[in-house]
Parts: structure tokens; C-alpha cells; sequence
């Protein structure tokens, strides 16, 4: 196994280190040992025996897979757990990858700045990025909840939409803010020169030989790592708090909301607090993909794969279960990917209905996933993995 | 009915304190509050756009074409409301019908003979027959997706939100197959022909093809009108809308009703649809863009209520038109979605919304 | 024969079994009272009558014909009507449009006369014809309700508590009411939980108890049983 393979499956090794704990079914002692190692043996065994071109593809699917999974957390936290019909997650995925931009750029001089605006670049370290990202989503959430959140279920799915429809359309319309309808570029990495020629400077140079082999074409596996690492972190402080009591009340309030305003416990800021803690979950991934992408504009926060794709992977994985809703992601974003192979084997198929059918081809990847959603809908609206503690009220056959 | 008075905000102040406290809450949530709500918002728009410089002519002008919006909101919103009416949940997947009345109609115009345009108007009789045909054919594919998917979920007893979630998916549903159809390009009904515009008082200028929009949606408000409330059909609409156990206890068969209540509310979005396309051209997008002024006017004009759904409607576009004399046109589902947010807040059961049952 | 007969019902909700076995029977115009305390099972077993609920075993049949696992709107149409206990009006609908709901299986031309005939039954009812029945008393609700059940001219009436709520003069214009149409020849099964007036009007009675069948016989022989009397009775 040469250096670059090994340093290759090392990074992949750790993501999925990350990742596979969650995902064993939980009681037994060595699921936290067990899915280390499973996972440092996985990445080091794909790393040595695929391809390096597949094992890209291979990253940058676990990438947007664990992205999506911490929406999914996210949104759980609010429908799951609290019973919040929220129809605009792209708004809050949008808010927290445009505030980390911000925060992270470089303000464009010269002539560079007639093509570029911005109403600030603070130029400022990755994880304070991250961190603005949290902070800007919970105030929106909080500004949006306070009104919002006091009307009925339909409603507030109603008012979500519009939210997210409204702060698309503010990055889309104002130039000043984050250069408008344009790209947003040059959102800087993190522990991106690790990667290039010149070595980071805090890297002691005793050590450089380490990474020595490693390219730029390199730096997805080294992301992919933070963003499981992320996922990971979100993971268990979700699973405390909704283990703790300020979990139990929430449910409290889903379940029988009446009864506990009863006693006495703030039902109202309960509410706000599960909506704000949901959109700050939904903030740091919209972070974590605008540090992916290097450049976002409005149109990547659109209702199909901010707020749809989530949906069904809530919706598959099962509601209020936080492993469900990571395994949902998993394998939605699998199916969502899946289905461009589809599409690209059914092109010559479709070039014998109509001559612009092939072209098309990509929105037979929409049909399938609107079909996959109906379906869970119809035949198993709990999902995949039930409800840990207790079964949503909202999603019982006779729950009325 | 009696209202339950579970919670008593305010206790322990003292008793003439919260009397005037409850007052001033049950006087917020009249009818009239809300209207004062409304035109004063309206007249703060006015007065925006003069100090944003724009002219009292075109003010006016702008209210002129407010009101042509207006109708055509009006279109998708009454159906929108009927449903939401019956069947108690958010149809998400309107916007989608809308989309779909319009292309059906592209579709149906080129079939048929082209005739002169009907001047001062810039289309012929065969749009006229498009329309009278897509309307029973996005009626149709409404019934159709009832059937397959809503009339089950009914069956088990399921929660409104599996509603919601299924009309969301059939909404993507709709949208992916009409790309596939008719792919995302730009499409006009004829494309390249003028429709000048004719010249009223106070210099006003508005084409001919959006006061047959207004028209059309008034003529369709009074048929609906008829329908609800000389039919029996109609009538049992209500019925069902209004208690459907006690409708199906009276001998009502309740899935047929629900089956016409998909008819009307798919052939009204299609109406609505086509006029949108009409008024500026075809787009995949078309159905979304209009579903938060939908549901704003659905909402504001009080669920299951077709004339509270126009006059709602009319109120949203002509705010939209004006806004624009201040703000970017691209914000008008925000202005929508704003007068809406007020009514929830205000008065929930909206403008005509009744209060009872 | 029996208009209506009920044989070993078995019924209730999801999988709490509230009818253990009932059997009641329904003769060609007579009142038929079904008394018990409460949760013995009385709305249910109407419930289940009407096809709002589906038995799980036993038979219910009206005029020999199997009734059991129809829909309410087909039940309706053999000619048994069911008043339920709340919510048995269109609120948003007026008085006559309640009516009309009440004879929608109807042609549309035996409408009118249909009405008058409940008009004259209930002459409030014409004075407030264009109101809202929302906005009525609940007295006036009940009559609303009943008179709309009576457009399709059945010969069973299901009544479920129609005194329940009302104030005691109320109560008295509702049971005169009630025998006024049964005097018509309608039979008539209702539920009270106005029990002694209910029996001393019924031809026979039944009572339920933890949704068994208890006693039965004529209202008199039901009301002169010191067991009935002590238990159901209230002494």
C-alpha cells in the first residue's frame, strides 16, 4: 500500500469512523468500538482495491450524504421530536451557507469588486464561519418563530414556505448583500493548504513528509472528514438533549400539548427553542456545504433539494428517530444519485419516444423521488426506523 | 358553539384591567380591524411609491393592473380554497395544476384551426376551446390523483400532515412530468403577436387581454356562486365541508362530492393558469410562483369562502403591482405572503370567514 | 317481523371491544327506549345500527335484509334516519338548506312538499327558514336536526340523547314532539338519559350495562321493576 493510498483510506477511514457508529443498531456494548474499527478498515479496504476515480464519485456521495444527513437532524429535531411542520428548510440551509461565506471570504478590491459584491468579507477562520452560520440561523429562527409558531399545523407549513421563498429571493435580488443573482466564489477551505504545493505554516516542517504525496485533487477526502466529524458532534448532543428532560418536556408538548401547560411548563418558549435549535442544526450544514461547494448562489437553495429531498429522507428514515433520519439521507441521497445513472441508461430508450426527451432526462430523477415520498406516505408513514420512545400522534393510521 | 376558555391571559391583573385587555383583543380580531388593516397598509404603499418618485398616473395605472393580477390569483385561489374547504388540508400540489391548465391549452391551441384574433384581444377562438378544454382535463388528472393517493390516505383516518406531505409529493409529481412533456423553455400561447394597449381615462393603459382576464375571473366567481349555493351539488359541497359525518349520516355520498369538489378546484387553476400564461408567457415554474399568493388570498379571504377568496385576491394583487413602485417586482410573493402573515395574526378565520362551528 | 333486529353485536373501536353479544329489537311503529348508565355502550350500539361502526361478529338486519357492514349513505336510503347527539346540524348552512340535506337521495320535486310537511311539524322552523342554524338556540338545533331527518320519511327514527343539554321545558316540547311523529307511525329507538320519561312514553325498553343487554320488556313492566327502578332509575 503506497503512502498516498494509505493516507487516502486513513481520511475516508475516519469519516466512516464517524459515521458507522451511529448507524448499528444501538444497545450493544461494541457498537462504538465496533463501528471504529469497522470503519478504519472500510476506508483503508476501499482505498486500496477501488479506483481512484470511483473512490472520488465514492467521497463526494458521503460529502453530500452526511450534508444532508445533518438537515435531516436538523428538521427532526423540529417535526421529529416537537412536531413543527417546517416546509422551508431551504431557507435556513440558504441563510447558514451565505452567513459563512461572509464570513470566511476575502472582500473583493479593485476590479475584482465591480464583479463581485458583498456586504462584508471578514476573512475570518473556518470554524467561525461555522459558528456566525449557527448564530444568524437561530436569530432568523427566532424572528420567524415568534409569529409563526402560534398558528395551527397547516398554517405554519403555509408560512415556512414563504419564509424560504423570501430569503431566496433576498439573495437572489440584492447584489449588495452576497453579489446577488451571481456565484458567490472563492469561499476559502478548510485545512485546504495542507494540500497545496506550499505547506500550512502552523504544520512543523519536521512533520511535512507526512503528507507529503498528497494533491489538491486529494482535499474531498480531508473534507469529508469534517463534515462527518460534524455529523458526529450534531449527533450525540442532539441524542443528549433529547434524552434529557428538556427532550421529554418537548415531546410532552407534541404529544398532549394541553396537559402540559398544565403543568406549568412554558410550553410557548419550548416550541420556539426545538424551532430555533432545528434551523441552527439546518444553519451549520448550510455552512458546511458552502465551504464544499467554494461557490454558492440562490438557486442551489431551491424548495426541490433544500426542503423536498429532506423531506423524504425524514420521512423514509422515520420521524423522530435521529438514527433514522441519518440512515433516510443515506439512502435518499442514494436513490437521488442513482437515479442519474438511470436517467443516462434510459436516454436511448427515451430518444425513441421524442427527440427532446433525452435532454430531459434529468426530471425523471424528480418523478421517481416524488414517487418515492408518495410511497412512503401510503404505505409506511412511520418509516424505516420507528420512533424510538414514542410514536408521533401524527403519524398513526388513526391519529386524528 | 361556546368558546372554550381554557387559558385566561392576563389573570391576575386587576378585573377592569383585563376586561379592557380582552376588549381590545376581541376587538382586534373583528372584521372590520382587519380591513382597517389592509387599507392602511394599501394607503402606506401609495405613499411609498410617491416618495420613491413614481407618478400619480402611474399609481393608478398600477392599481389598474393590481386588479388584472388580481383575477388571475383569484382563479387559482378559489379552487384552492374549495378544496382546502372540503378535504381540510393544504394542497400544496396546486401551483402544479395551474401549471399543467396552461400547457394543456398550448398543447390544444395548435390542434385546432387558427382563427383571426379577436380584435381589440390578441387571441382567436381556438384559445377560447383550449380553454374549455384543458379545465375539464386538469379536473380530471385532479380526481385522478385523488383517487390513487388522497382517497387512501382518507381511508386509513390518516393526520392532515400526510396530506400535506402527499400533495407535496404529487406537486414535484405534476412539475417533473410537465419538464418531461414540455420541456423548461419559455413558451408563448402566440408567440410574437402584439396585444397593444388601449387607452382609458386618467391615461391609463391596459390591454384588452387583462380586462378579459378580470372578466373571466368574475364570470367564474358567479358561476361558482351559483353552483355552492342554488345546486345540490353545491349544496353539499358545503354540507360536506361543513360536517362531512353528519353529510355522509344524511345520505350525501361524501367521495363523489370530494370527486366534483377535484373537478371545479382543478378546472378553476387551470382557468387560472392559462390566464397567467396569457398575461406574460409558459414556464415549468409558473404554478410556484403563484402558489403564496394562492394560499395568501386563500387564507385571507377565509378557507372554503370563493368570494372571500376573490376579494382577497384582488387586495393581494393590487399591493403587489403597487409594491413595485418601491421595491423589486421579483418580491411580490413576499408582499403576499406578508398580508397573509397579518391576517393569521389578526384574524385567522380571515375576511369572510365565519365564525361558528 | 321486526323492523329492525340486532342479533349477538359485537362491536367498538380499533381494539377496545364496547358491545358484548347485544340482541334489541325494533316493531313497525313503536318507540323503543335504550336506557343505561354511562359508557354501558347505548351510543354505540346506534353507531354501529348506521354503519358508522362495523360489528365484528353478529347480524344486524332492517326489514329482514342484512345491514351490517353497508355505508351510512346506503343505510339512509332503505329508509332508517339517525339523529346523532352532537354536532347534527350544518352550522354554516340555513334552516332550509338543512332540509334539503336531509332529502338529498330525493328528486328535487318531492323536496317541497316534504318540507311543508316538517314546517307544519315544527312551525318555528318556517319563521326562521334563511338562518344560519349555527346561529340557533339549542332547542331550535334539535328540531333542525330531527326535521331533517325526517325529510326522507322513514319508518325508523334513531335518536341518540335528543334532550341532552336542553332545559327542562325544552325537554317536555322535544318528548311531545317525539310522540307526535310517532303518532304519524314512525317507529322510533332512542337513547336518554332522561330515563323515567323516556319509558313512561316507550312501548318497550331496553338496558344496557357494561355493554351487555340487562333487562328488557315494556316500558311499564321496566318501570315498575324495583331492581330497574334502584339501579337506572335513580330510586
Amino acid at each position: 500500500m503506497s503512502q498516498l493510498i494509505f493516507l487516502k483510506g486513513l481520511m475516508l477511514g475516519i469519516a466512516l469512523a464517524c459515521i458507522l457508529p451511529i448507524l448499528l443498531p444501538p444497545g450493544s456494548r461494541w457498537r462504538v468500538p465496533g463501528g471504529i474499527v469497522l470503519g478504519l478498515a472500510a476506508g483503508l479496504g476501499i482505498a486500496a482495491s477501488v479506483p481512484s476515480g470511483y473512490l472520488s464519485y465514492f467521497i463526494g456521495f458521503m460529502t453530500m450524504a452526511s450534508l444532508y444527513a445533518i438537515l435531516s437532524l436538523g428538521l427532526n429535531t423540529q417535526w421529529g421530536y416537537t412536531g413543527h411542520l417546517n416546509f422551508g428548510v431551504a431557507g435556513f440551509f440558504a441563510v447558514g451557507a451565505f452567513t459563512s461565506a461572509l464570513f470566511t471570504i476575502e472582500a473583493p478590491t479593485g476590479l475584482a469588486a465591480q464583479y463581485t459584491q458583498v456586504l462584508f468579507g471578514l476573512e475570518m477562520p473556518f470554524l467561525v464561519g461555522v459558528l456566525a452560520a449557527a448564530v444568524v440561523s437561530a436569530l432568523v429562527a427566532f424572528v420567524v418563530a415568534v409569529p409563526v409558531l402560534r398558528l395551527r399545523l397547516d398554517f405554519l407549513a403555509i408560512a415556512t414556505i414563504g419564509v424560504a421563498e423570501i430569503i431566496r429571493l433576498i439573495f437572489q435580488n440584492e447584489r449588495w448583500l452576497a453579489n446577488g443573482p451571481q456565484p458567490l466564489r472563492g469561499i476559502p477551505q478548510p485545512g485546504r493548504c495542507l494540500f497545496e504545493s506550499r505547506h500550512c505554516e502552523w504544520l512543523p516542517e519536521s512533520l511535512a513528509w507526512l503528507i507529503e504525496p498528497l494533491g489538491t485533487r486529494d482535499y474531498t477526502a480531508f473534507y469529508l472528514m469534517v463534515v462527518a466529524a460534524f455529523l458526529a458532534l450534531i449527533y450525540v448532543v442532539l441524542e443528549r438533549t433529547c434524552r434529557s428532560p428538556w427532550g421529554r418536556m418537548l415531546r410532552a408538548v407534541r404529544d398532549e400539548e394541553s396537559s402540559a401547560a398544565m403543568n406549568g411548563k412554558n410550553v410557548t418558549f419550548a416550541r420556539v427553542q426545538a424551532f430555533v435549535v432545528g434551523a441552527v442544526v439546518m444553519g451549520i450544514a448550510g455552512a458546511l456545504y458552502a465551504h464544499y461547494t467554494v461557490a454558492i448562489d440562490y438557486s442551489h437553495f431551491h424548495a426541490l433539494f433544500g426542503t423536498f429531498l429532506v423531506w423524504i429522507m425524514l420521512m423514509l428514515g422515520g420521524s423522530g428517530n435521529h438514527r433514522g433520519a441519518i440512515l433516510g439521507a443515506i439512502l435518499v441521497w442514494g436513490v437521488w444519485a442513482g437515479t442519474a445513472f438511470l436517467a443516462n441508461a434510459l436516454e436511448p430508450l427515451l430518444a425513441l419516444i421524442h427527440e427532446d426527451l433525452p435532454g430531459r432526462a434529468q426530471y425523471i430523477r424528480w418523478l421517481l423521488v416524488s414517487l418515492l415520498l408518495a410511497a412512503v406516505v401510503l404505505f409506511r408513514p412511520q418509516g424505516l426506523l420507528p420512533e424510538e420512545m414514542r410514536v408521533s400522534n401524527h403519524l398513526r393510521g388513526d391519529g386524528r | 358553539m361556546a368558546v372554550s376558555e381554557t387559558r385566561k391571559p392576563g389573570e391576575g391583573l386587576p378585573a377592569d384591567e383585563r376586561r379592557r385587555g380582552e376588549r381590545l383583543r376581541a376587538f382586534i380580531r373583528t372584521r372590520g380591524f382587519l380591513v382597517g388593516t389592509f387599507v392602511v397598509i394599501l394607503i402606506a404603499m401609495y405613499v411609498a411609491g410617491l416618495i420613491a418618485g413614481a407618478s400619480a398616473q402611474r399609481l393608478l395605472a398600477l392599481t389598474a393592473w393590481g386588479l388584472m393580477l388580481g383575477g388571475i390569483i383569484a382563479l387559482g385561489s378559489i379552487g384552492l380554497s374549495l378544496v382546502y374547504g372540503v378535504l381540510k388540508f393544504p394542497n400544496f400540489s396546486h401551483g402544479a395544476l395551474v401549471t399543467l391548465g396552461a400547457y394543456v391549452a398550448y398543447t390544444v391551441v395548435p390542434l385546432l384551426p387558427q382563427g383571426e384574433a379577436l380584435r381589440p384581444l390578441s387571441f382567436g377562438y381556438e384559445f377560447l376551446v383550449a380553454l374549455v378544454v384543458a379545465m375539464p382535463v386538469v379536473g380530471a388528472v385532479a380526481v385522478a390523483i385523488d383517487r390513487l393517493v388522497y382517497r387512501r390516505l382518507r381511508n386509513t383516518g390518516a393526520h392532515l400532515v400526510l396530506f400535506a406531505m402527499a400533495s407535496l409529493a404529487m406537486a414535484f409529481f405534476v412539475r417533473s412530468m410537465i419538464y418531461l412533456i414540455w420541456g423548461p423553455d419559455f413558451h408563448f400561447y402566440y408567440p410574437g403577436r402584439a396585444n397593444p394597449a388601449l387607452y382609458l381615462p386618467f391615461g391609463m393603459r391596459v390591454r384588452a387581454d387583462q380586462l378579459f382576464i378580470l372578466v373571466l375571473a368574475f364570470v367564474l366567481v358567479a358561476a361558482v356562486y351559483v353552483l355552492l349555493e342554488w345546486t345540490r351539488m353545491g349544496k353539499a359541497m358545503r354540507a360536506t365541508a361543513d360536517n362531512p359525518h353528519l353529510a355522509q349520516i344524511r345520505g350525501i355520498n361524501t367521495e363523489r362530492v370530494i370527486s366534483w369538489t377535484w373537478m371545479l378546484g382543478g378546472g378553476l387553476a387551470a382557468a387560472g393558469g392559462i390566464m397567467y400564461g396569457l398575461s406574460s408567457q409558459l414556464r415549468p415554474e409558473m404554478g410556484f410562483w403563484l402558489l403564496l399568493p394562492m394560499f395568501a388570498a386563500t387564507i385571507m379571504g377565509g378557507i372554503g369562502n370563493p368570494y372571500g377568496a376573490l376579494s382577497a385576491a384582488l387586495i393581494i394583487g393590487i399591493a403587489h403591482q403597487v409594491s413595485t413602485s418601491f421595491l423589486d417586482p421579483t418580491y411580490g410573493p413576499a408582499v403576499a405572503f406578508v398580508l397573509m402573515v397579518l391576517t393569521l395574526l389578526i384574524r385567522p378565520q380571515g375576511l369572510l370567514g365565519r365564525t361558528e362551528g | 317481523m321486526p323492523l329492525l333486529k340486532a342479533e349477538g353485536v359485537t362491536a367498538g373501536y380499533g381494539d377496545m371491544e364496547i358491545l358484548h353479544e347485544v340482541d334489541l329489537e325494533v316493531e313497525a311503529g313503536e318507540i323503543v327506549s335504550l336506557i343505561g348508565p354511562n359508557g354501558a355502550g347505548k351510543s354505540t350500539l346506534m353507531k354501529t345500527i348506521f354503519g358508522l361502526l362495523h360489528p365484528k361478529s353478529g347480524s344486524i338486519t332492517y326489514r329482514d335484509k342484512p345491514i351490517h357492514g353497508r355505508k351510512p349513505h346506503e343505510i339512509v336510503t332503505l329508509g332508517l334516519c339517525y339523529v346523532p347527539q352532537v354536532a347534527n346540524v350544518f352550522v354554516t348552512l340555513t334552516v332550509e338548506e338543512n332540509l334539503d340535506m336531509g332529502a338529498y337521495l330525493l328528486d328535487e320535486r318531492e323536496i317541497p312538499p316534504r318540507r311543508e310537511r316538517v314546517y307544519e311539524l315544527f312551525p318555528r322552523l318556517r319563521e326562521r327558514r334563511r338562518q344560519r342554524a349555527g346561529k340557533m338556540s339549542g332547542g331550535e338545533r334539535q328540531m333542525v336536526a330531527m326535521g331533517s331527518a325526517l325529510m326522507l320519511e322513514p319508518d325508523l327514527l334513531l335518536l341518540d340523547e335528543p334532550s341532552a343539554g336542553l332545559s327542562p321545558k325544552l325537554v317536555d316540547e322535544i318528548f311531545d314532539n317525539i310522540r307526535r311523529i310517532n303518532a304519524a307511525g314512525l317507529a322510533v329507538l332512542m337513547v336518554e338519559q332522561n330515563a323515567r320519561k323516556s319509558l313512561q312514553m316507550a312501548n318497550r325498553g331496553y338496558v344496557l350495562a357494561n355493554g351487555e343487554n340487562r333487562y328488557d320488556g315494556t316500558g311499564q313492566e321496566l318501570l315498575a321493576d324495583p331492581d330497574v327502578a334502584r339501579l337506572y332509575l335513580g330510586g
